[in-house]
């Protein structure tokens, strides 16, 4: 066995350094995997390949779990994939219940970092050759398919679905950029705006403003009143237990398998993952309702997601030499550093690379679990830090994930204020910050793939006719939208029966 | 692929195609709001008519201080931080030097009921913080700060 | 409690002194360099290109250089904004082309800024066809087009993914006349975009790299992601200076099969087109014209030390140095004979 020698105590232990890494970068809000490999990039030219893959596998893994973190505990999403994990992790911390959303959270990111990782293993070139049948039409059904979380998320549907609709208008605003195939001129900003939205807003200091300085001005507002979050409830809370993910294995393997899927589709991205999963386990829950309200199932579903991730994008890097996302994208560059070439060939020439990675991404997921379990009851009690503490550090924290997500540009520091002022009023006269936030994160993609779409084949009908996948992603968003639907209709009803009229 | 017989065909003009999407969403937006105003419109009126008399009746009843001060405070922050940043370049140290005053104010506006210790911790949380967060990011990691 | 405040605050103030750089350096430049460069990846040939050289002048000064992936129009912004010095940007010919090619946020290098010397070049700007697909070569494609027969071409608007494009059209019109509108761009993003389009039948030829696409071009013919490459832009002295060994399996003979004068792409009738994408220095315009000549100086000295060009070479770069003035006047030539080309197919 080749590989056995390739594996030295140095090699796990590194895997274990840049998972430890990975998971304070992801816990920072505003901080990403995708930066946590990029700044540790340089740290790798000293080593071999296996070594300097081991640092990065793990951070990338560590990156991507400690975003749910913040989420859960601050209802800040530490990266934009965790996004969802706010909607369940957060309520059940303000039940109390923090510690316990915690450990649901990061062991079903556990199985779905492990799922995708056997995913990775057994399927990847197949799964290549799976996903090169994508082509654009099939990705903006993807795409429109996670917009229908909208829908299901929206408290009015109508109020919702503008929220949404206004998402998507911001996220055109600058310009239509050329490295995605755009046409390079400017929209949607006045001339004297110009210098500043070139480049439009990015999408993490417009989340962490909105979130996380949005937070902040409301409780400003009403006079940062409580100390903290309610402590004694805190300590009180029921104690974990793995009988919460009883009944969960399909939302497990559902969610991991999504997550796996939609990483391994080029430039669809993270955030996608966790908003479909999420979706389908709200249309094919038991009780639909409390999702939102602090279920851990929402949680599962998007952290089983968001780590099937891994496993997910790092298909197409090794198997097409093509990044599923931007943090992948980062790793080709160790891979060029150290002269190993990647593309369709890579796995069947590099074996023994090939299997050091799994072995470092398994070990990573364990190490991450294992961490993060034994860690979490200190983590926890961030929330029991007083309010006058904890919100400067909150905001200095923000300014430096905003500051560095674009190596240093100061323009995404004040996106983080304007998104913030804009929560905070946005949500007086009824906005919603969800669906907004989702809009916003896939409209850009959205764009793309149906303005594309159809300069190749100049009809709408296309999207119709294009292929058995496309009727396939047909039948998933008309399902999904019956749903939100009938769920509305019920709410409804009852609403109205409620009160008698 | 015969586009005159297809009544879905649509022909994108590259140059322009930068307002197409956008005038979708233009349109969804409209068609929304009008729903919006149709639907809840009733409902909108009368939320403002109570708010109105609310109004008149008792005025605003927030924070002024804290609301303001956060925003002020925030907007200095990130004047300065840009400004100072400058005077010493690619040292991060505009970060360094304003966060340590920005925290102990902020802290300081949002705190009830002070007493000497809790003036204390203030503090060292305004020094501490941000120097670890500068060293470890700046220093250790090399990621660039104002 | 104080006592041990006093304490931490001490170890950290230490920590802080020792971590500054040591201001060793006698010449202009001082304390910490930051390089923008005009890519957002730091995953790409830019950030690659522009680390090695990052890394070899720290060295080389006795300064701290960081590498800070902005992106063009934040880069040009930061550039003309500071001008004491302490920010400098690398990037290649997308520079000047994406103002021919009148994309926004570009302005004219040679008078908004001062353009400084050269460091490599990335030789891989190729473009491919599938295996199967009936065009032998870049001949094949040019004679179809003046038959008549549409050929659709997947690029990157606004630069040098159309740079190529732009000169084969050219050369289409120059042999015959009018059938230029058989060229027609398919306008996408990234590589994995421009391959997808080649997959989906969507594009007859692709603009592709040598880097990127070399294992696609070993495939089995029947396998749907089976490429063939027909062109490479680069000159025949650039890849002359590759490593015998090339990209994967395919050597530098190999290479110099689809590079000028075995593909030829004509640029005016009597000389062939040729396009290497190289990699320079821009400075602001008022930037203190001794930084320009230390940072030349420098340069040389590593270059003539020898050890840079190893590792560009182990990257797939081809070292390429040429002081400001050179490089100067050696770029706008450039820049004027690829304008004429851009013109002649408006």
């Amino acid at each position: 066995m080749e590989i056995l020698s390739l594996l030295s105590p140095m090699f796990f232990l590194l895997v274990m350094f840049g998972v430890l890494v990975g998971i304070i970068f992801g816990a920072i809000p505003g901080m990403t995997a995708t930066m946590a490999v990029a700044v540790c990039l340089p740290m790798t030219y000293g080593l071999d390949l296996t070594n300097g893959l081991a640092l990065l596998l793990g951070l990338y893994v560590g990156g991507i779990s400690g975003g749910l973190v913040p989420a859960i505990l601050l209802n800040i999403p530490g990266t934009p994939s965790s996004i969802t994990t706010t909607f369940d992790g957060y309520p059940m911390t303000q039940k109390g219940l923090g510690e316990q959303a915690l450990k649901t959270g990061i062991t079903a990111s556990l199985f779905g970092g492990l799922f995708s990782a056997l995913v990775l293993f057994l399927f990847a070139p197949t799964l290549a050759d799976f996903a090169i049948k994508f082509s654009y039409i099939e990705k903006f059904l993807i795409i429109l398919f996670a917009l229908t979380v909208i829908a299901s998320l929206s408290k009015r549907l109508l109020v919702g679905l503008f929220s949404g609709a206004l998402g998507i208008w911001f996220s055109l605003i600058g310009t239509y950029d050329i490295s995605v195939g755009g046409n390079g001129e400017y929209r949607l900003m006045p001339e004297f705006l110009v210098d500043y939205l070139e480049s439009g807003f990015s999408l993490l200091p417009v989340l962490i403003g909105m979130f996380g300085l949005g937070t902040i001005l409301q409780e400003a507002e009403k006079g940062v009143r409580e100390e903290a979050v309610d402590s004694v409830k805190f300590q009180k809370g029921a104690a974990f237990s793995f009988s919460v993910f009883k009944g969960q294995f399909v939302n497990l393997t559902r969610s991991g398998a999504i997550g796996t899927f939609v990483g391994m589709l080029p430039g669809v991205g993270g955030s996608a993952a966790s908003v479909l999963s999420y979706t389908q386990q709200k249309n094919f829950s038991k009780e639909p309702e409390k999702l939102g309200k602090g279920a851990p199932e929402g949680v599962i579903a998007s952290e089983s997601a968001n780590n099937g991730l891994t496993g997910g994008a790092l298909i197409p890097l090794l198997s097409l030499g093509i990044p599923g996302d931007s943090t992948t994208a980062v790793l080709i560059g160790a891979f060029t550093l150290q002269g190993i070439q990647l593309g369709p060939l890579f796995i069947g020439e590099n074996l023994d690379t090939w299997n050091v990675m799994m072995v470092a991404v398994i070990f990573a997921n364990i190490v991450m679990f294992t961490i993060m379990f034994f860690a979490i009851r200190h983590i926890a009690k961030v929330v029991t830090v007083p309010k006058y503490l904890l919100y400067p550090g909150i905001l200095m924290m923000c300014v430096v994930g905003a500051y560095a997500i674009n190596y240093g540009v100061m323009f995404d520091v004040w996106t983080l204020l304007i998104f913030g002022v804009f929560a905070w009023l946005g949500q007086k006269v009824g906005l919603e910050v969800a669906p907004f936030i989702i809009g916003f994160i896939l409209g850009g993609q959205a764009e793309v793939y149906f303005v594309k779409s159809l300069e190749s084949f100049g009809t709408l009908t296309i999207f119709f006719t294009k292929s058995p996948i496309a009727i396939f992603l047909w039948g998933l968003i008309v399902i999904s939208v019956a749903y939100s639907v009938h769920h509305t209709v019920r709410a409804m009803r009852r609403k109205n029966g409620g009160s008698g009229v | 692929m015969n586009q005159e017989s297809d009544p879905f065909s649509i022909a994108i003009d590259f140059p322009q195609s930068h307002l197409f999407f956008p005038n979708i969403v233009h349109w969804v937006l409209l068609i929304l709001a009008l729903s919006i105003a149709l639907v809840h419109g009733r409902e909108i009126i009368h939320h403002v008519q109570g708010w109105a008399e609310s109004y008149r009746e008792h005025g605003l009843d927030y924070d002024r201080l804290r609301l303001f001060g956060t925003l002020g405070l925030v907007i200095a922050y990130f004047l300065l931080m840009n400004w100072v940043g400058q005077l010493f370049p690619n040292t991060g140290m505009g970060f360094l030097l304003v966060s340590m005053p920005f925290m102990a104010l902020l802290s300081l506006l949002y705190v009830h009921d002070i007493n000497r210790k809790k003036v204390l911790i203030i503090l060292a949380n305004a020094i501490i913080a941000p120097f670890m967060a500068w060293y470890v990011l700046a220093q250790l990691f090399f990621i660039t700060l104002p | 409690m104080l006592n041990k405040l006093t304490k931490t605050l001490c170890v950290a103030t230490a920590c802080a002194v020792a971590a500054m750089p040591v201001l060793a350096a006698d010449g202009p430049l001082r304390g910490n360099l930051r390089v923008v460069i005009g890519s957002k990846s730091t995953g790409g040939d830019t950030y690659q290109n522009s680390s090695i050289v990052a890394e070899a002048l720290a060295e080389n000064i006795g300064i701290n250089v960081k590498v800070d992936a902005v992106g063009a129009s934040e880069a040009f912004k930061v550039l003309s904004r500071v001008s004491n010095g302490s920010v400098v940007m690398i990037f290649h010919d997308q520079s000047y082309l994406g103002w021919l090619y009148g994309v926004k946020g570009y302005d004219n290098i040679f008078e908004e800024y001062t353009v400084g010397p050269t460091v490599a070049i990335n030789p891989g700007n190729a473009y491919a066809v599938p295996k199967s697909s009936p065009y032998q070569n870049i001949e094949d494609i040019i004679q179809a087009a003046g038959k008549g027969e549409k050929i659709r071409v997947a690029i990157q608007p606004g630069g040098v993914s159309e740079i190529g494009f732009s000169a084969l059209k050219n050369a289409v019109k120059l042999r015959f006349p009018g059938a230029e509108e058989n060229i027609v761009a398919v306008n996408t993003g990234g590589q994995s975009d421009k391959n997808q389009l080649l997959f989906d039948g969507q594009a007859d030829v692709i603009n592709a790299s040598v880097q990127a696409n070399e294992q696609y071009t070993r495939l089995p013919e029947d396998d749907q992601k089976a490429m063939r490459f027909v062109w490479l832009t680069a000159r025949k002295e650039t890849i002359e200076q590759a490593n015998p060994e090339g990209m994967g399996e395919t050597s530098r003979e190999d290479l110099l099969e689809f590079v000028t004068p075995n593909a030829s792409v004509t640029q005016d009738g009597t000389k062939d087109f040729t396009f290497d994408k190289e990699f320079f220095f821009l400075y602001n315009k008022d930037m203190d014209p001794a930084i320009v000549e230390q940072i030349d100086a420098s340069l040389k000295e590593i270059f003539d030390a020898g050890a840079i060009q190893e590792t560009q070479k182990n990257s797939f770069f081809i070292p390429n140095f040429m002081p400001s003035a050179e490089a100067q006047s050696y770029l706008m030539d450039k820049r004027d004979q690829y304008e004429v080309i851009i013109e002649s197919i408006r």
